[in-house]
């Protein structure tokens, strides 16, 4: 029961904390200006459709992804598709193999860049923006793939704790 | 592949409809929030305020650490700076003095530059990213309303474009939302007023674009750029930024020039929100629309800004 409720509650903290990180972007390096967009709920979305249960993850995706359509971007239907259709394709990857750590971690990676090309390319479909597809590669996609990797670390950390301890099996 | 069945299928199908459905309907109609959607805002906004006030408390930490490292040399340069205040000062309250005196002669009452600011809490940021928005702690609960001027201690950073009863939202002045003017004045060096409209930005300089200024005007770098308050949103006198470099603009016929914003847009904690005291006419700055003049069209404005 109560790892069932840290489960949530983690969902909500990253949620929140995601906007909180993102007074930090831009940073102006030099000549360059680079956008770090953190991305901790869907990385962490992803493992849990991995590791827990696809259903509660694409729910928690479905939830979440309907405040942030709503707060921040006033279009709904993207984030609210989107992080479902990324956590069903995480479980559907992990289906036939045992997920070993470092494969799950990869695959999170890569998962999080296709959702920054596909909204990246949602918003420049509707003109929100003009960057083009190579300032787009180096001042936004490197710099937030760097960035989260480094959360993704920490999260893959604790989640080899958490699956150590069994924390997952009790919640289900 | 996944299989589906003929079942899953039409649930599928029908979920992709509603979906491009939701899209479109959103898309319509952004600057007017519908009664769940500002259930929502107040509620994630919440959840927001609570989590923005140690998040504020530790970059406040870190900002002062980053201060006190650059004391030593500040302090060379402000006291430099503090004898031309003094000076500055004690013309500024004749200036004030005389003003007043001169308005209480021609018996106006009402100025252009008056506003009630409104002291808000930036809660959160969008992460994404694509669009620069901030979202504040007050709402229509404390009289912020659409379209009013936000703004920090040392210049303009955006304006209101959904307010629900306890949050706000602000587009900030970098956008490419082409429809986002402010209408900007320059002095230049006899003091003469230029007027311009501050539109768009330029992505690589990172600057605002101040357009449509008179081509046969002598404009120099380093000119302050004030909002000139005569859209009809904004109150006049807010420093927006200074003058780059000048330029003309595509077509030739007049002159633009490359404006440095004052304000600091990557940390924004606390803003004030500017509500103007003389009447302001509905619709939006520099594409003000008055119902009572166009009744029709005035729906295709709005969302302008």
């Amino acid at each position: 029961m109560l790892a069932r409720f840290l489960i949530g509650f983690v969902a909500v903290l990253l949620f929140l904390l995601e906007s909180e990180f993102a007074v930090f972007s831009p940073l102006q390096l030099g000549e360059g200006i680079y956008y770090l967009i953190p991305r901790f709920l869907i990385l962490y979305l992803i493992f849990l459709a991995i590791y827990y249960s696809r259903k509660k993850a694409m729910i928690y995706g479905l939830i979440f992804g309907l405040c942030f359509d709503v707060f921040f971007i006033n279009i709904i239907g993207l984030y609210t598709v989107l992080y479902p259709v990324i956590c069903y394709i995480a479980a559907w990857c992990v289906k036939r193999v045992h997920p070993h750590l470092v494969f799950s971690t990869i695959l999170a990676l890569l998962l999080m860049i296709v959702f920054e090309f596909v909204v990246y390319e949602f918003f420049y479909m509707l003109q929100f923006t003009t960057m083009a597809l190579q300032p787009f590669l180096v001042n936004r996609l490197v710099p937030t793939t760097i960035g989260n990797l480094l959360f993704l670390i920490m999260l893959a950390w604790a989640f080899k704790y958490c699956l150590s301890a069994r924390v997952f099996q009790r919640a289900q | 592949m996944p299989h589906f069945s003929n079942k899953k299928l039409i649930i599928l199908l029908v979920s992709v409809i509603f979906l491009v459905a939701l899209i479109g309907f959103s898309l319509r109609d952004r600057h007017n929030a519908t009664l769940p959607e500002k259930i929502i805002k107040d509620t994630v906004g919440f959840a927001h305020s609570l989590v923005a006030k140690p998040a504020n408390y530790i970059t406040g930490i870190f900002s002062n650490i980053d201060s006190l490292l650059n004391t030593y040399e500040e302090n060379q340069r402000l006291k430099m700076r503090l004898e031309d205040f003094a000076v500055l000062k004690a013309e500024v309250s004749t200036l004030k003095a005389e003003n007043s005196s001169l308005r209480e002669l021609a018996s106006i009452e009402e100025s252009l530059r008056d506003f009630d600011p409104i002291q808000a809490t930036v809660i959160a940021r969008n992460p994404d990213q694509w669009e620069e928005k901030i979202i504040l702690n007050k709402g229509t609960a404390d009289g912020v309303e659409k379209n009013m001027a936000v703004m920090t201690s040392r210049g303009l950073v955006g304006k209101i474009v959904i307010a629900t009863p306890y949050t706000s939202e602000v587009e900030l002045l970098y956008t490419n939302n082409e429809n986002y003017r402010v209408s900007a004045v320059v002095h230049d060096e006899k003091n003469r007023e230029i007027h311009g409209l501050v539109e768009g930005y330029d992505v690589e300089r990172n600057e605002l674009l101040l357009k449509r200024l008179d081509s046969k005007v002598d404009l120099k770098e380093g000119g302050k750029v004030l909002s000139s308050g005569l859209g009809g949103i904004f109150p006049k006198g807010i420093l927006i930024g200074e003058i780059t470099e000048v330029t003309t603009d595509d077509f030739g016929l007049t002159k633009m020039a490359y404006v440095k914003p004052a304000a600091d847009f990557s940390m924004i904690e606390h803003v004030i929100i500017a509500k103007r005291k003389t009447i302001s006419v509905d619709g939006s700055d520099g594409g003000s629309t008055n119902e009572d003049l166009v009744n029709g069209p005035a729906d295709e404005n709005e969302g302008d800004e």
